[in-house]
């Protein structure tokens, strides 16, 4: 399938970043017809902060506030529910109050130094942004990367999934008053989260990717611990997930709250597992050649349940992946430090990752060195859009379900 | 048949036993004013997620806060201190300002700075009672070192 995962606007020009058969190409627009071809366009040109913002009125009908500053929703964002008691008539989200103009801060760096700029737009999806950052960056100044670094990206970007994937069925969990399952899973986030800091020094995956390398490989005997403690997890997973599925209060909370159809969720520009969730395979799994191929995990009901078993397929794959690559790990053991070959000093491109909530994309326009221009595309934004959309017509205690549901982040959506 | 969740979970100890060592020391305002209870209020202002994530792992059964006598709170107007996440946008500089009115006195104010070396965020306005301004993320024994740093508190180990 093609996604429109962004649209550059450069001297008066029209692009389209667009991902097909898991590699991203920049498109020329030259008739209205390939606008026409993605029903978001309007959405990714506009990139507005206001989301879904049009008022809703009727007897009795208020708008209710949530955020930013509520328990309910920890992260600095808000929105706005148009109900007259009980039913969600109508959802907007604003973005603004955590709008960092990151974008605007790119410019005049060079791409060393930028690449930790990229890691806090946010940071538990920080190694995404980072390979996404630096895989543009390695596309504009014609960089050829070594196949050791591609695979350590690889396996470090399913290290992310793993954790990310755990704390949104750990919410899930909370929120449906599951407390037993929520400790366990929050025991094995924590563990997750450790587990980073061994393999890479940070718990969030912070300052291992530059530009043409890694900073370090992790040693073998923190491999072999990898290898032991990824097997573990996902033997606990694996039990508890088959446990709770079993337990009719938690499916009957998850069930046919926030669904969407295929036709849906492909007409707002969704990719991962909320578009997996709705039966249709993505090519993001093919973004970089891996030595071992990633099964595209779908379901087909679309639902709050349905994108906790994708992502709890996922989760168990991709520790199945980070072994097995880990096991064969001393025959492309390699100096991840060495210095890249003497590469161009200007030039633009585009690079994407996948991240564990869809595809993450950069465009950046670089001149002797120094970035003159940036802009990312982040899966929350388009999944801010699509949680908004699916939280019509719900109750208020199907707020949690729909909106963790979607794994999506005000500080990956204002950017 | 479906076993009972408790007995699921209740096989497994998962709360370690170990000392949490503040990551700076703490000007003490209050005394031994908390060594029983501390309630904390969480404010992300404009952080870039990982201490939200932080803030989630610290409720882990591992750290097990509760035992401490430390709880996190749903509402300013039940707590003793105030953590207030990143670097605050402008936007955010009212209701931050607004949440510390909220607070009863006496309490404490933290403020976690993760922002991005270069960014041009607002810096952070004059705070009362602002104890301890820590920079980066902290892990959670960090935190919750911190937390038991400001409560005083003896039990340092359950």
């Amino acid at each position: 399938m093609r996604l429109l995962a962004g649209i550059i606007e450069t001297d008066g020009k029209e692009q389209l970043l667009i991902i097909e058969d898991g590699i991203v190409r920049l498109f020329s627009v030259e008739n209205e017809e390939q606008r026409e071809e993605f029903a978001y366009y309007n959405l990714l040109k506009d990139r507005q902060l206001h989301l879904r913002n049009e008022s809703v009125s009727g007897p009795g009908v208020f708008r209710f506030r949530y955020g930013p500053v509520t328990a309910g929703v920890r992260e600095a964002g808000c929105f706005h529910l148009y109900t007259f008691g009980e039913k969600i008539l109508h959802a907007g989200i604003d973005l603004s109050w955590k709008h960092r103009r990151m974008e605007d801060a790119f410019e005049n760096k060079t791409s060393q130094q930028a690449v930790g700029l990229a890691e806090s737009i946010c940071s538990n999806f920080a190694l995404s942004h980072s390979v996404a950052f630096t895989r543009a960056i390695e596309n504009a100044l014609d960089i050829k990367v070594d196949m050791g670094v591609q695979n350590w990206r690889n396996i470090l970007l399913e290290v992310e999934r793993i954790y990310n994937h755990l704390y949104v069925i750990s919410k899930l969990a909370s929120a449906a008053a599951q407390k037993v399952l929520a400790s366990h899973l929050s025991s094995l986030f924590e563990e997750a989260l450790r587990l980073n800091e061994i393999l890479t020094g940070s718990r969030y995956l912070m300052g291992i990717n530059h530009v043409g390398r890694l900073h370090h490989i992790p040693s073998l005997e923190n491999m072999q611990h990898a290898i032991t403690s990824y097997s573990l997890i996902s033997k606990r997973f694996e039990r508890l997930f088959v446990h709770s599925v079993n337990n009719a209060n938690y499916m009957d909370r998850l069930h046919a709250s926030g669904t969407l159809t295929a036709d849906q969720a492909i007409s707002m520009g969704l990719s991962g597992p909320s578009l997996r969730a709705c039966g249709v395979k993505d090519d993001l799994n093919t973004t970089i050649g891996h030595l071992i191929q990633l099964p595209v995990i779908t379901q087909n009901e679309g639902d709050a349940l349905a994108r906790m078993e994708v992502r709890a397929e996922e989760l168990m794959n991709s520790c199945e992946y980070i072994i097995n690559h880990l096991k064969i790990s001393d025959a492309w053991n390699f100096n991840p430090d060495e210095d890249i070959e003497p590469f161009n000093q200007s030039g633009e491109g585009c690079g994407i990752a996948n991240s564990p909530s869809g595809a993450i994309a950069y465009y950046v326009a670089i001149n002797d060195g120094m970035i003159t221009y940036a802009r990312v595309f982040t899966p929350s934004y388009v999944g801010m859009n699509a949680a908004a959309f699916s939280l019509d017509e719900h109750i208020f205690t199907d707020f949690p379900f729909i909106f963790d549901s979607f794994g999506v982040h005000f500080s990956d959506a204002a950017r | 048949m479906l076993k009972w969740w408790p007995l699921f979970g209740i096989r497994r100890h998962l709360t370690e036993k170990k000392e949490y060592k503040s990551p700076i020391s703490i000007q003490s305002l209050y005394g031994k004013l908390f060594q029983r209870s501390l309630f904390v209020y969480i404010l992300d202002v404009g952080s870039s997620n990982a201490l939200n994530f932080e803030i989630s792992a610290l409720e882990s059964p591992q750290y097990n806060i509760h035992r401490f006598g430390i709880y996190l709170t749903d509402s300013p107007r039940h707590a003793d201190v105030l953590f207030v996440l990143g670097r605050p946008t402008e936007p955010m500089l009212a209701p931050m300002n607004e949440t510390l009115n909220q607070l009863p006195e006496p309490y404490y104010v933290i403020t976690i700075d993760d922002s991005f070396d270069d960014l041009t965020m607002s810096p952070y306005p004059e705070i009362k009672h602002h104890v301890a301004q820590l920079k980066g993320v902290p892990s959670p024994s960090e935190i919750l070192g911190l937390l038991l740093e400001l409560s005083k508190t003896k039990r340092i180990v359950s």
